[in-house]
C-alpha cells in the first residue's frame, strides 16, 4: 500500500503492529483457552467417570450385599435345591420389597427361572443362563427391552445349583440423577450393541452416531472398567468418554456414555474473549489516535516548512513558527535564518540592481521603471509629469586633472545637492555625470524654473581636497503628456534637449522641441545613408597640397573626405563627420580613408607625404596602432610620409591612455600634426606633454593675418614657439599671396590654401605635381 | 487311598466277576467282553483325576451293595468324590476337632448330620442311584460328591485321568463322563464309544471352582 501522507504512513504502520500483536494475543488466547477447555473437560469427564464408576460400584454393591447373605442362606439353598419355588418366590419378594428391586429372581442350574422380574423370554433364559455360567456377577443386563444394574449370586448346596440375580431399572430418572452427580454439566446415557454389532441408545434404540465413537467402543474391553486409566475421546465438539457396564466374556454390550460438550466449556471463557476483544479495540483506537496525534505532530510542521520553502522558491519570503525545541524545532529555525538571509540578499541585490552604487541614487533600470509607473499614473489622473537630463559641464576635465577620486567626491556632492534641490520629486543617476529628475503634479508647471534653479543651485562653488570646483550643468527637458507618454521616449527627447543647451553654450536649460526631434530624425536618416555609402563606395578622397616654403615646392597633400550622394551629389565632411562621429560609422570610414590615402601616395613622388585625418572617436576604439601599422604594411608606404592629423579635442573628450597611442604611433615612424591650433582652449601642456611633429595654425589667423596686428603677433609667436620645440608650422587658408610672404617672414614653414589649390581629386595630384614642376622650371 | 479302603471280600468278588467275562469272551466272539480305556482330559490337555465313567449297560446292574467311610478331616471330604453302588453304606467320620454340619439336599438321597463332633461317626444308607451332593452346612468350602450308580462300570479316574472299564460287553456304548466342574448341564458328558474301540480320549470343558464370594 502506498500512502501519500506521511501521517497517514505513520499512522497506519502503528495501528496494523498493534493490531497484529493484538491478533497474535487473541490467537494464543484462543488456543489456550481451547487447550485448557479441553484439558478441564478431559479431566472433569475423568473425575465424573470415577464418580460415577465409584457410584456405581456402590449400587452394585449395596445389590450383592443383599443377594450374597440371601444366596448363602441354609433354607434358601434347601428351597432351591428342592425347588420349593414357592418358599423361594416369597423369599425373593421379601428382599425386593426392602430394598425396592425390580428384578429378584433365581436362575436355576438347570435353567428354570423363578422369581420376580417383567415378562417372560425362554430365549433370554438361556442367553442369561449361558452369561451366569461363563461367570458374569454384576453389571447391566437387559431383560425384556429394559436394562438393568444387576448383580449375581450363586446358589451353591453345596455344588452349584444355581443363581440368585438381583437388578435394578437403569432409566432415564437414574441417569439423570447419575448427570447430576458429576461436577461439569455431564450428559450420562446408556448405550447397548445390538445383535448387528452397531450401538443404539439404550432407552431411545437410536443409533448413537458420532464419527469416531466406534473406534472408541472397539478398544473398550471387558475389563477396562477395572482399569485406573479413563480414556477420554474428541468427538466433534464433545469429549466423550465410555465405561463398560457390567462384565462378560468378549466385549461389552453395554455400556455408560459420558459426554461433555466443549462448546458450554467454551462458553466460560466467552467473557474473557469480549473483555479481549472490547480491550484490543479499545486499544487499536487509543493506538492509531495516539499515533495520527504524534504523526500530526511531527508532520504540520513538516508541511509548514514545505509550504514555506515553496512559497520560498516563488518569492516569497516567509517564516514558520518554531513550537518545539526538537530536532524539527531546529530544523526549523535554520529554514527561518536561511529564508531571512535569502530575504536580506536577495534586498541587497535588488538594491544594486535598482540604485547606483557611488551616489546611492535610483539607476537607470528604476528610472525607467518608475517613469513608466508614474506615466500610468499620469494617464489615469490626466496629470503632467516633467524629465529633467542634467549633465555636469566639463565633468571630464575635472576627472582628468584632479583625478577619479576628486570626481567620483564631487559627483556625490552633486548628489547630495540635486536631491536638496529635487524637493521629493524622483532623482535618478543615469550615468557617470547624468542625472535626472522626474517632476510630477503641479511641478510640471515650473519645469523650466526648476531646472534654473538646479543649475544655480549646483554652481555654487565647493571646495574638494583643497579644490574650488564649480560645478556648471546642462539641462534638457522633456514633458508628458505634452512631448511622449512613453518612457523611453521621454528619456530620448530630454536628451536631445540636452543636446541642444549643451550645444547652445551649456550652462542652461532646454526645452525639447519638434525640431530637436526632426533634427535626430534626419540625422538617423543620414546614419542610414551612410552604412549604404560604406558599403557602395560611395565616399572618395580629394587632396589639398601643402608647400614648402623653404624648398619652394609641394610636399605633402592633405586627405579630404568627400560624400559622392547619388541624391545631393557631392556632400563636405561638415555635414556628415559629426554624425559619422556620433554613431561610431567614423570608425570604418576613417579606416577607408586611411587605406585610400596610402595606397594613392604610392603612387607619387616618394618625398611627397599624406596627411590623414583622425577623428576623436577613432581613439577609442581598440587597435588603433595596429591599422594604422597594417595599412602601411599593406600599401607599402613609408611611415615618415603619413602624418595624422588629431585636433586639441581629442585630449578632452577622450578617456583611456591617449598619450600612450600617439606615442605608439610616433615610434612606428608615423608624424603626428595638432590641427586647427590656436582655438579653443590652445593649451600650451598638450605641446609640453606630446613631442609633435608639426602644428597647423587655425585658418581664422590666417585670414586677419594681413589686417590685424594681432593676428600676426599670434602667428608670429606660434611659429616662434614651434620652432622652439623643434616643430614645424602649416598655415592653413592661405589665399594671398601677401599672407604667404608674410608667413615666411614669420617664419612658418608650410602653406595650405587656395592661394596654391583647392582640394583636387586623387586623379589630379600627380598633373598638378607636374604642372608644378613645370612651372617651377620654367 | 480309595481302593486301599474297600473290603476284601468286595474285591474278591469282583475279581471273580472279571474271571467270569473274562471267560465268556474267549469262548464266544459275539458275546465276547472287551475292556474300555477312557483317557480324560481338559481343554487344555491336563488329565482330571476325579472324574467318573460310568457305562450303562442293559441287564447289567451293579454289584454289592458295600460301606465305604468318607472322613472329614482338616475341612475337607475325603475322599472328594465317590462311586457308590446302590444300597450302599457311607460311614462320615469326623476327624477334624470342630464339628461339622453335614448335608444333602440332593434328590437321590437328602440327609442332615447335624452338628456331630469331633470322633463321631454316622452312617448315611443310598438306596436311589444318582448324584448326591454332600456339604457342611458350617463350612462352605467342604463339598464331597458321591455317584450311586446301578452299573458295574463305573470308576473314577485315577491321577492320570485315567479310567479302564475292563469286561465291557461287545459293541457300542453310550460313555456318561461326569466331574462336580463340568460346564454342562448335571455336570456330565455323553460320548458315544463306537464299536470295537479300546481307548476313547475325552476332553473336558472345566469350570474353574467357584469363589466362595460374591463381588466385584
Amino acid at each position: 500500500m502506498r500512502f501519500r501522507s506521511l501521517q497517514s504512513r505513520i499512522t497506519a504502520l502503528y495501528s496494523a503492529t498493534f493490531g497484529l500483536v493484538m491478533i497474535l494475543v487473541a490467537v494464543v488466547m484462543q488456543w489456550a483457552i481451547a487447550d485448557s477447555a479441553e484439558n478441564k473437560v478431559r479431566s472433569e469427564l475423568a473425575a465424573s467417570a470415577k464418580m460415577i464408576d465409584r457410584i456405581w460400584t456402590m449400587r452394585g454393591n449395596e445389590l450383592a450385599s443383599v443377594a450374597n447373605p440371601l444366596a448363602l442362606d441354609f433354607g434358601f439353598r434347601e428351597a432351591v435345591a428342592t425347588e420349593d419355588d414357592e418358599t423361594i418366590r416369597s423369599a425373593l419378594a421379601n428382599v425386593a420389597g426392602r430394598i425396592d428391586l425390580s428384578n429378584a429372581f433365581v436362575v436355576r442350574y438347570d435353567g428354570r427361572v423363578i422369581g420376580i422380574r417383567p415378562g417372560q423370554d425362554r430365549a433370554y433364559d438361556a442367553e442369561l443362563w449361558q452369561q451366569l455360567d461363563a461367570g458374569w456377577q454384576s453389571g447391566a443386563l437387559r431383560l425384556n427391552g429394559t436394562t438393568f444394574q444387576a448383580v449375581a449370586a450363586e446358589i451353591n448346596a453345596p455344588a452349584l445349583i444355581g443363581w440368585l440375580v438381583l437388578g435394578r431399572e437403569l432409566g432415564a430418572n437414574e441417569m439423570r440423577e447419575l448427570s447430576s452427580l458429576s461436577a461439569v454439566p455431564v450428559t450420562a446415557a446408556v448405550i447397548r450393541r445390538t445383535g448387528e454389532g452397531g450401538w443404539v441408545y439404550d432407552t431411545s434404540g437410536q443409533p448413537v452416531s458420532r464419527r469416531g465413537l466406534s473406534d472408541l467402543l472397539a478398544r473398550m474391553k471387558s475389563d477396562a472398567m477395572a482399569a485406573a486409566e479413563v480414556e477420554t475421546e474428541r468427538l466433534d465438539d464433545s469429549m466423550v468418554l465410555v465405561r463398560p457396564l457390567g462384565t462378560s466374556e468378549g466385549t461389552a454390550s453395554t455400556a455408560l456414555m459420558l459426554e461433555f460438550s466443549i462448546r458450554d466449556a467454551l462458553a466460560e471463557y466467552d467473557f474473557l474473549k469480549l473483555a479481549v476483544l472490547i480491550a484490543g479495540a479499545l486499544g487499536l483506537a487509543l493506538v492509531a489516535y495516539a499515533s495520527a496525534r504524534l504523526a500530526r505532530h511531527i508532520v504540520r510542521p513538516i508541511s509548514a516548512l514545505e509550504q514555506a520553502a515553496r512559497s520560498l522558491a516563488m518569492g516569497r519570503w516567509t517564516s514558520v513558527p518554531v513550537t518545539s525545541d526538537d530536532e524539527i524545532g531546529l530544523l526549523g529555525k535554520s529554514f527561518n535564518e536561511m529564508s531571512a538571509g535569502i530575504a536580506q540578499r536577495e534586498g541587497r541585490i535588488r538594491h544594486m540592481a535598482y540604485h547606483d552604487a557611488l551616489t546611492d541614487l535610483p539607476n537607470r533600470l528604476q528610472l525607467r521603471e518608475r517613469l513608466e509607473q508614474m506615466l500610468e499614473a499620469t494617464v489615469l489622473d490626466g496629470g503632467e509629469l516633467a524629465v529633467l537630463c542634467l549633465d555636469l559641464d566639463n565633468f571630464k576635465i575635472t576627472n582628468d586633472t584632479l583625478g577619479p577620486q576628486v570626481g567620483d567626491k564631487l559627483l556625490k556632492l552633486v548628489a547630495a545637492r540635486l536631491a536638496e534641490a529635487a524637493d521629493g520629486h524622483f532623482l535618478a543617476r543615469t550615468g557617470g555625470d547624468e542625472f535626472c529628475v522626474v517632476l510630477t503634479g503641479a511641478a510640471v508647471a515650473e519645469a523650466a524654473q526648476t531646472a534654473e534653479a538646479l543649475i544655480a543651485h549646483l554652481a555654487e562653488p565647493l571646495t574638494i581636497e583643497g579644490h574650488f570646483l564649480k560645478a556648471g550643468a546642462s539641462i534638457g527637458i522633456s514633458r508628458a503628456p505634452d512631448d511622449s507618454m512613453v518612457a523611453d521616449d521621454l528619456l530620448k527627447h530630454a536628451d536631445l534637449a540636452l543636446y541642444a543647451a549643451k550645444a547652445a553654450g551649456r550652462g542652461r536649460a532646454c526645452r525639447f522641441t519638434a525640431d530637436l526631434d526632426q533634427e535626430a530624425n534626419q540625422r538617423r536618416a543620414v546614419e542610414v545613408d551612410l552604412h549604404r555609402a560604406l558599403a557602395k563606395g560611395e565616399f572618395e578622397l580629394f587632396f589639398q597640397p601643402l608647400f614648402d616654403l623653404a624648398s619652394n615646392r609641394f610636399c605633402a597633400f592633405e586627405a579630404l573626405i568627400r560624400w559622392r550622394h547619388p541624391e545631393r551629389g557631392l556632400v563636405g565632411p561638415g555635414e556628415f563627420i559629426p554624425i559619422a562621429e556620433e554613431t561610431g560609422l567614423i570608425v570604418p570610414i576613417g579606416e577607408w580613408v586611411l587605406k585610400e590615402a596610402c595606397h594613392q601616395a604610392m603612387t607619387w613622388p616618394a618625398d611627397m607625404r599624406v596627411a590623414v585625418n583622425f577623428s576623436t572617436v577613432q581613439f577609442q576604439s581598440a587597435g588603433l596602432r595596429n591599422v594604422v601599422f597594417q595599412t602601411l604594411a599593406t600599401s607599402g608606404l613609408a611611415p615618415d610620409r603619413l602624418e595624422i592629423e588629431i585636433t586639441e579635442s581629442l585630449f578632452l573628450e577622450s578617456s583611456g591612455p591617449i598619450l600612450e597611442i600617439l606615442h605608439g604611433l610616433k615610434e612606428i615612424g608615423v608624424r603626428i600634426a595638432l590641427d586647427d591650433f590656436g582655438t579653443g582652449f590652445s593649451s600650451l601642456s598638450y605641446l609640453r606633454r606630446f613631442p609633435f611633429d608639426k602644428i597647423k595654425i587655425d585658418r581664422s589667423f590666417i585670414l586677419e593675418l594681413l589686417r590685424e596686428r594681432e593676428a600676426g603677433a599670434v602667428v608670429k609667436a606660434i611659429t616662434d614657439l614651434a620652432a622652439a620645440l623643434n616643430m614645424e608650422t602649416t598655415a592653413e587658408g592661405v589665399e594671398e599671396f601677401e599672407q604667404v610672404e608674410a608667413l615666411r617672414a614669420h617664419g612658418c614653414t608650410n602653406v595650405q590654401g587656395y592661394l596654391f589649390s583647392e582640394p583636387i581629386p586623387g586623379a589630379e595630384v600627380l598633373p598638378l605635381l607636374d604642372t608644378e614642376a613645370a612651372r617651377r622650371a620654367a | 487311598m480309595t481302593i486301599g479302603s474297600l473290603s476284601r471280600s468286595t474285591i474278591r468278588q469282583a475279581a471273580a466277576r472279571l474271571l467270569l467275562a473274562l471267560a465268556a469272551l474267549c469262548t464266544a466272539t459275539t458275546t465276547q467282553a472287551a475292556d474300555l480305556t477312557v483317557i480324560v482330559r481338559d481343554s487344555s490337555g491336563h488329565p482330571v483325576p476325579e472324574a467318573v465313567v460310568i457305562v450303562d449297560v442293559p441287564g447289567r446292574t451293579g454289584g454289592a451293595p458295600t460301606e465305604l467311610i468318607i472322613n472329614q478331616r482338616d475341612l475337607a471330604f475325603v475322599p472328594f468324590v465317590t462311586v457308590l453302588p446302590v444300597g450302599s453304606t457311607v460311614v462320615f467320620t469326623n476327624l477334624d476337632p470342630v464339628r461339622h454340619h453335614v448335608y444333602s439336599f440332593s434328590p437321590a438321597r437328602r440327609f442332615e448330620l447335624k452338628l456331630f463332633g469331633a470322633g463321631e461317626r454316622r452312617s448315611v444308607q443310598f438306596d436311589r442311584p444318582g448324584l448326591v451332593a454332600v456339604g457342611c452346612n458350617i463350612h462352605d468350602q467342604m463339598q464331597a460328591f458321591i455317584q450311586v450308580v446301578d452299573t458295574p462300570f463305573a470308576r473314577k479316574a485315577d491321577a492320570a485321568g485315567r479310567v479302564t472299564l475292563r469286561g465291557l460287553p461287545n459293541g457300542a456304548h453310550r460313555v456318561r463322563v461326569w466331574h462336580p466342574h463340568l460346564r454342562a448341564p448335571g455336570n456330565e458328558l455323553v460320548v458315544e464309544a463306537p464299536a470295537g474301540s479300546a481307548t476313547l480320549p475325552v476332553s473336558l470343558r472345566l469350570r474353574r471352582p467357584a469363589p466362595m464370594q460374591h463381588g466385584y
